[in-house]
């Protein structure tokens, strides 16, 4: 009896002391109500705003909305680049097919990371902004915190009026209904707005990759350049008075400083997106999207160069429409890839030499040697797959280029050549006597090759919708891309573009 | 958690607990009062074994007892009275009680058939009779469970279950295999039934070894799982062990087998490849001048060998039992394999004067070690040119650049993977009977798994290795479930009815943790793995840790009554509470009910019983869950780091910045599924035994991650409960005694499942969705963000979608239909021609076996089955590109086939993947020994021995996703999402083994 005794009294003890708590208990990660309390939880929270302009990797998107990737459609639909398929690579359900023969439609997997890419940025700093608001801080010091945040968003915001237009605004992190499309008007004097209301808070030095007064003054800038693509409204003496708030920066003697692996001393940058290897910053590997698997040898006597995939290149024209003494050709890869441990030229597996050509077969069957191919930013023996070069958005180069283009669109040509002087000697160019659009145009394609901005500048001057290598004429309505149809799909209140 | 909400449920649990603690402590205040003298005893057949639910009752009053499942009972009787001892199918026999004796061991003879109804099921919390079942659960027993070279404890079932399929995606020793049963329930939440093992519900399957197993009982429709609630949906493996039986006995099993690949795919050989090039005029063709069959080159034959050794021993009032066991199982791709030492010791020991007391207790450890390999050899080895050599004139690994062309041998050497998984379970439980008809049960137990692993790609290394400068890993993970369980057990037969009552409680809590840390840049590659502070090269991820959380807190009881054991009726009910639901939803109850009615009992049925042994009819209801999905904190909103880091340009460092990380869903909670099931069990001719069964299942809420629109959503993705998908099948096991005779037997069993699985819905007014593409073909050439597969309502899960093909056009191109069944040619499709192209679920499954006996020689035969499933050979359709040769290798087919379309997805490379699998063929003799009934069995078995398919690829058995075996490796998963039904490089041979072996039973 006494054994049961005890055996009763172990048993009721397990009742006791058992416990029926079912909150979670965090370990590694904090919930969103503990946090920002700081100065140095505050700086945590506004550096992940940054942080999402690298953008990120999912299992939705496959192509992987890396910031290069979202750049690159502003490539790949324009008159610069193009994605051939080689074989059987690259053919990718013809997406790539699409975008240079502007067909794409809605289901288009490239616009869907643009979107999902902006719109996870905005998201992100809507959140940051609800997180910050909850905190300790006094309403004095949130708001110059606030202006950095919201003038960040309104890049975000500025990316969309240009890639879709008629786009939905969101702002505040609690409101989960699902949003209505706003005009293009709409998002243009919100980006417009939100950056004139942001600058006076803003820093106003020069500090590099944050989003300063000036940065500011530069995407203002951007927006009143094509306020009439955008809107239908010319803006240019808005855009020349903008650009010339923009203070602190200077050109680099030599072009390429701006794309070397450590290019964040370069005095010309306005604003770029760090990468660090060492800091595990995943995205930036354009260079090996673009050239063929074998170029390592070219950059590394063992091959000690990361993985490439003998993707993009530019399109037929490009490369001879550069001068040969123009110092910005060499931005392109171009005839035989030497091997730098046999001294001869590299050979591809099926045994035919690695020489880079200007003309493609086809867009739709493509030779493996065929394009040439991208070489802006450096590329260095031993080099990780995390790249350390930082990405660069905004350069002042393009501060003086929009303001020589827009004297040239108000009629005085004479006063743009001050502004093309610059970029043209730092290129060993020779000026033309006369300065014209058409100038202008093909400076700007030499000057930002594949930097992600070509296709607005084919908008704004009109040659987007003309036929050119592998493409015919375009409809207008494809100067916006469509609402990715999963987005329409998952929110039946908003409404596909026009012509869609 | 609100604070009102927390004090509502506490004070519910409270309630519940302290009434089932009243109740408890009441009686056993009762039993302290009790004056009668008391026997006790053990009822046995005729064969030694213990007979449970025998019925004693004292001649001439009606005070009675029926034996517990160890066929033990206690009585009061009067002293000078007699009992009497009885049981279905068995002569009654009287017994007299004497004043000295209290304990009465009685025999009773009996037949064969009575027997198999004897047996007794574990059905959670408790044990039942076979014949008293109501829900649909079918056991198997030690001697049926599958033999051969195992590597995996699930394996031992393959084939032995109806509706129950173990699919094992690879031969590879140390991956595992994925377990449905009826079809599965889930989208994105595990399939996989919840595993019980000695009544620990949720252990890993492996802590138990095969030769340890008593006996599988599988619960499969709600009726029976519904005791498992939140965890119950995909069915309850219950594995009972062994534990000291009476006498002694010292048992060693060995076995040593060689394993070898017999089906390769045919690509060219370096001669054909160089008589292709002649005939077609490839001058610029490289040929390196070597004959290299690349799949024979990263294959081995596999030597296996298996020991275990046991020792049980077995007296009136304890017992114990303890086996050792090694397996050392080769792959046969080079360097893999699986080594595992085990053991399991198990005692118990019965106290008080009436053993009302019984202590119980269980350890199982092992220890495994494998060295993972990369799957992407296979790829590699189908792409290699046949002229390239495996080694260049110096001896070095030949290295031919591009990234898919790599040496898939060098791969395999160079690099060092090293893991070692440590697994252990130990119980302790106690069960104390009181006031005669009560027994409550207190079992606390603690399981434990922790993976190690140690990886190193030196300098020299071509994938990975060389880019990093050397780079070397150490990771380590582990989980710790306790869990601490009450029940009460209440049983009383009165005349003819019988009545039984459970009430139980249980705490569960999972936490895991682990860290890792990995560096490149290595001076020297002589440290390996070990030494990692000499990497130079490092960056902000390369350290980790983790840890979290998570508990189950459960309350249930069930009900059992019959009458005359015709009329049986079941109740059961469970109430989850689990930190993983959202806020909204932390509680679950899932409720069941389930009949069954011994036809063959009835009076009016008298005239069958020349053959007809047994017919009942079951009937269940019941409503269980799917918690697995859910993983921890997915209800929160939570910030954490990553790789986020953001650059401080004033200090010119990096920092790690803070984001949110995911879409909170406070309304997070289990997927339910409602199940019923229609049951027949028979028996004929004293011969033939089988159930039939048919089930209707639902499941709601389910799991899926859904798109959600952005904006307004933070992320692209949210974890939310919409869809609803049906299982719908029949189940057929029969058992057939074919010939019965002194010398030569003949036993056949046969077990036959069919299903048709549909989505309901995939939408609700939150979360909407037309379609969900799965099947990713991402990472095959130009295939990137392409899906072969739907999930859409009206279809199964693994649906097929995309273009019909109308065969080759004259140029080879492969022509398609569109919508309105022209011939088109790929240029003119557009997505509107996509279709159904068919299914990856089976529309049969089968598992057969015999067994034959002859003196003392016996002969055991076993296969398995699955037939209408669908397949896409995406292996298939990358090799039979025209692009590829002359520099890449193409099967032997493609000269012939005529295509020269680039490769596409469509139906062309689709095919029926039924199959029939010969799974073991066994011979053996067993040498009789004079002392005390021991034996020496010897055994020759042939394992995989052949397939029967129409499948073109290696092996029509593909898993269920195709990261199967990836995954389980440690390697990369290359594709992302879920992808069943996909063969896709992913082949690891299934070889075909030859063993032999010996049993050794030494009895005392």
């Amino acid at each position: 009896m006494k054994i049961k005794i005890t055996a009763a009294i172990l048993l009721s003890m397990l009742f006791t002391v058992s416990c029926t708590d079912l909150d979670e208990q965090l370990y590694d990660q904090v919930e969103d109500g503990n946090f920002g309390n700081t100065t140095k939880e505050i700086d945590a929270l506004v550096g992940g705003g940054y942080s999402s302009l690298r953008g990120f990797s999912d299992a939705i998107s496959n192509n992987f909305p890396t910031c290069e990737y979202v750049f690159f459609l502003n490539e790949v639909v324009s008159d610069e680049a193009t994605i051939p398929t080689r074989g059987t690579n690259w053919y990718d359900g013809g997406q790539y097919q699409d975008a240079q023969k502007h067909t794409w439609k809605a289901d288009n997997r490239m616009i869907l990371s643009a979107w999902r890419y902006n719109y996870t940025g905005i998201a992100k700093i809507n959140a940051i902004i609800y997180q910050i608001n909850k905190s300790s801080l006094t309403e004095k010091a949130k708001e110059p915190i606030f202006a950095e945040l919201k003038a960040l968003r309104a890049y975000y915001y500025y990316n969309l009026l240009d890639l879709f237009g008629n786009v939905p605004i969101v702002t505040n992190f609690e409101d989960t209904d699902l949003p209505t499309n706003s005009t293009r008007k709409q998002v243009y004097d919100f980006v417009e707005k939100e950056l004139t209301d942001a600058i006076p808070y803003l820093n106003p030095n020069v500090v590099y990759s944050k989003l300063t007064r000036n940065v500011a003054y530069a995407i203002l800038a951007r927006l009143y350049l094509n306020s009439e693509a955008f809107i239908g409204v010319a803006r240019w003496q808005d855009c020349i008075d903008t650009c010339q708030k923009i203070t602190g920066y200077s050109l680099t003697p030599d072009f390429f400083a701006n794309f070397v692996t450590e290019n964040q001393g370069s005095s010309e940058i306005i604003f770029a997106i760090p990468y660090d290897s060492k800091a595990g910053t995943v995205g930036n590997y354009m260079n090996s999207m673009s050239c063929h698997y074998n170029q390592k040898l070219a950059i590394s006597p063992v091959g000690n160069y990361p993985w490439s995939a003998n993707g993009m290149c530019a399109q037929p024209g490009v490369y001879s429409s550069f001068a040969d003494t123009d110092k910005r050709k060499k931005c392109m890869l171009e005839g035989d890839q030497i091997n730098l441990a046999t001294g001869s030229v590299i050979m591809m597996d099926n045994g035919e030499p690695l020489t880079y050509t200007e003309n493609l077969t086809s867009l739709e069957d493509a030779k493996e040697n065929e394009g040439v191919r991208l070489a802006k930013y450096e590329m260095k023996a031993g080099e990780q797959w995390e790249r350390d070069h930082d990405f660069v958005l905004i350069r002042y180069s393009e501060i003086l280029m929009m303001q020589a283009e827009c004297f040239v669109r108000l009629g005085s040509p004479d006063l743009a050549k001050p502004f093309l002087q610059q970029v043209t000697a730092r290129a060993g160019e020779e000026m033309p006597t006369t300065i014209d659009l058409a100038f202008i145009d093909q400076e700007l394609l030499k000057e930002f090759t594949f930097e992600g901005r070509r296709r607005t500048d084919n908008i704004r001057f009109g040659t987007f919708f003309e036929p050119w290598w592998s493409k015919g004429t375009t409809e207008k309505y494809r100067a916006i891309f469509p609402i990715p149809s999963t987005v329409l799909t998952t929110n039946k209140n908003l409404k596909q573009n026009p012509g869609y | 958690m609100n604070s009102k909400n927390t004090k509502s449920v506490l004070h519910q649990m409270w309630t519940a607990k302290s009434a089932v603690l009243m109740i408890f402590m009441l009686f056993l205040s009762a039993s302290l009062f009790a004056q009668t003298k008391k026997i006790s005893g053990t009822v046995y057949d005729n064969t030694g074994n213990v007979l449970p639910g025998a019925s004693i009752i004292e001649v001439g009053t009606k005070n009675g007892t029926t034996t517990d499942f160890d066929g033990k009972f206690s009585l009061q009787v009067a002293v000078g009275s007699a009992i009497e001892v009885s049981f279905i199918g068995s002569t009654t026999q009287k017994v007299q009680i004497t004043a000295n004796t209290s304990n009465y061991d009685v025999r009773l003879q009996n037949d064969g058939y009575a027997l198999a109804e004897v047996q007794v099921v574990s059905v959670g919390y408790g044990k039942v009779k076979k014949s008293d079942l109501t829900g649909a659960i079918s056991t198997v027993g030690a001697d049926d469970l599958v033999k051969g070279t195992i590597s995996s404890t699930e394996q031992v079932l393959q084939g032995k279950v109806a509706g129950l399929n173990i699919i094992r995606p690879s031969g590879d020793p140390a991956a595992g295999s994925t377990i449905r049963l009826r079809g599965g329930t889930s989208l994105t939440a595990s399939n996989s039934p919840l595993i019980v093992v000695d009544g620990i519900a949720g252990v890993d399957i492996n802590v138990v070894q095969p030769s340890d197993i008593k006996s599988v009982d599988v619960l499969k429709d709600a009726s029976a799982t519904a005791i498992y609630g939140s965890r119950g949906a995909n069915g309850v493996i219950m594995i009972t062990t062994k534990s000291g039986t009476k006498g002694v006995s010292v048992v060693y099993n060995g076995q040593t087998s060689v394993g070898y690949v017999n089906d390769n795919l045919d690509l060219l050989s370096a001669n054909q490849w160089r008589g292709y090039v002649r005939q077609n005029g490839l001058a610029d063709a490289v040929d390196y001048g070597a004959n290299t069959n690349w799949q024979k080159a990263i294959e081995q034959t596999a030597i296996s060998q298996s020991h275990t050794l046991s020792i049980n021993s077995g007296k009136a009032d304890s017992g114990f039992r303890t086996s050792l066991s090694y397996l050392n199982n080769e792959g046969v791709i080079k360097r893999s394999g699986l080594e595992r030492l085990s053991g399991n010791v198990s005692a118990y020991q019965y106290l008080g004067d009436n053993k009302d007391v019984k202590f119980d207790t269980g350890l199982f450890a092992n220890i495994d070690k494998w060295h993972p390999i990369d799957y992407r050899i296979f790829e590699r080895a189908y792409n290699l040119n046949p002229t390239i050599p495996v080694y260049d004139s110096e001896g070095n690994f030949t290295s031919v650049a591009g990234n898919i062309y790599q040496n898939p041998v060098e791969i395999l050497t160079n690099r060092t993977f090293d893991n070692e998984r440590h697994r252990l379970l130990g119980y302790f439980k106690t069960d104390v009977k009181f006031l005669n008809d009560f027994t409550a049960t207190a079992n606390i137990s603690l399981e434990h798994n922790a993976v190690k692993a140690g990886t190193y790609k030196p300098s020299y290394a071509v994938m990975e290795g060389q880019t990093e400068g050397g780079f070397a890993q150490r990771t380590y993970g582990e989980y710790t479930n306790a869990q601490g369980e009450l029940y009460v057990n209440y049983s009383k037969t009165i005349d003819k009815h019988n009545i039984s009552a459970l009430a139980g409680y249980s705490y569960l809590e999972n936490i895991y943790q682990g860290f890792g840390a990995q560096r490149g840049g290595f001076v020297t590659d002589a440290f390996g793995y070990n030494n990692l502070g000499a990497g130079y090269n490092y960056r902000l991820g390369d350290v980790y840790s983790y840890k979290g959380k998570s508990n189950l807190v459960s309350f249930y009881a069930r009900a059992n009554y019959s009458y005359d054991g015709k009329y049986l009726l079941t109740a059961t009910v469970r109430r989850d509470g689990s930190s993983r639901f959202g806020e909204n939803n932390k509680w679950g109850t899932f409720p069941s009910a389930s009949a069954a009615w011994r036809v063959s009992n009835e009076e009016f049925m008298s005239s069958t019983k020349g053959w007809l042994d047994n017919l009942k009819v079951r009937v269940g209801y019941g409503v269980t869950g799917n918690q697995d999905g859910i993983g921890e904190y997915k209800s929160l909103s939570i910030l954490g780091v990553g790789n986020d880091s953001y650059y401080d340009p004033i200090t010119k460092t990096w920092s790690l910045a803070y984001s949110p990380k995911q879409n909170p869903n406070p309304d997070l909670k289990w997927e339910s599924t409602e199940q019923i099931n229609v049951g027949f069990d028979f028996g004929l001719f004293n011969r033939i035994t089988g159930s039939f069964e048919y089930y209707s299942k639902k499941t709601k809420d389910l799991l899926y991650t859904y798109e959600v629109p952005q904006p307004p959503y933070l992320v692209g993705t949210m974890l939310a409960n919409v869809g609803e998908m049906s299982n719908k099948g029949v189940e057929l096991t029969l058992n057939a005694d074919i010939i019965k005779g002194d010398k030569f037997n003949w036993n056949a069993n046969l077990t036959l499942g069919h299903n048709v699985q549909k989505i309901e819905k995939l939408s609700n007014p939150t979360y909407k969705t037309d379609v969900i593409y799965s099947g990713s073909l991402h990472g095959l050439a130009g295939m990137s963000g392409q899906y072969s597969q739907i999930i859409a309502e009206g279809y199964p899960v693994g649906t097929f979608w995309g273009f019909k093909n109308a065969g080759l056009d004259a140029d080879g191109k492969i022509q398609y239909y569109n919508a309105a069944n022209e011939v088109v040619a790929e240029s003119a499709l557009v997505d509107a021609d996509k279709r159904d192209l068919g299914n990856i679920q089976p529309d049969l499954t089968l598992g057969i076996g015999m067994n034959f006996t002859y003196g003392n020689f016996d002969l055991g035969v076993s296969g398995y089955g699955m037939f209408g499933q669908k397949a896409l050979n995406a292996t298939n359709m990358m090799l039979n590109d025209p692009n590829r040769l002359p520099a890449f290798n193409v099967p032997d087919s493609f000269l012939s086939s005529g295509i020269t379309s680039a490769p596409k997805y469509s139906d062309y490379w689709i095919e029926d993947a039924s199959f029939f699998r010969l799974q073991t063929l066994s011979i053996g003799y067993t040498l009789p020994l004079k002392y005390k009934k021991s034996k020496v069995r010897m055994f020759v078995m042939g394992e995989n021995l052949f397939v029967i398919t129409g499948y073109k690829g290696v092996d029509p058995e593909i898993g269920l996703n195709a990261q199967d075996g990836i995954n389980q490796t440690g390697v990369m998963d290359q594709t992302g999402l879920a992808a069943p039904g996909i063969d896709r490089y992913n082949n690891y041979p299934r070889p075909t083994t030859i063993s032999v072996g010996l049993n050794f039973t030494l009895n005392n």
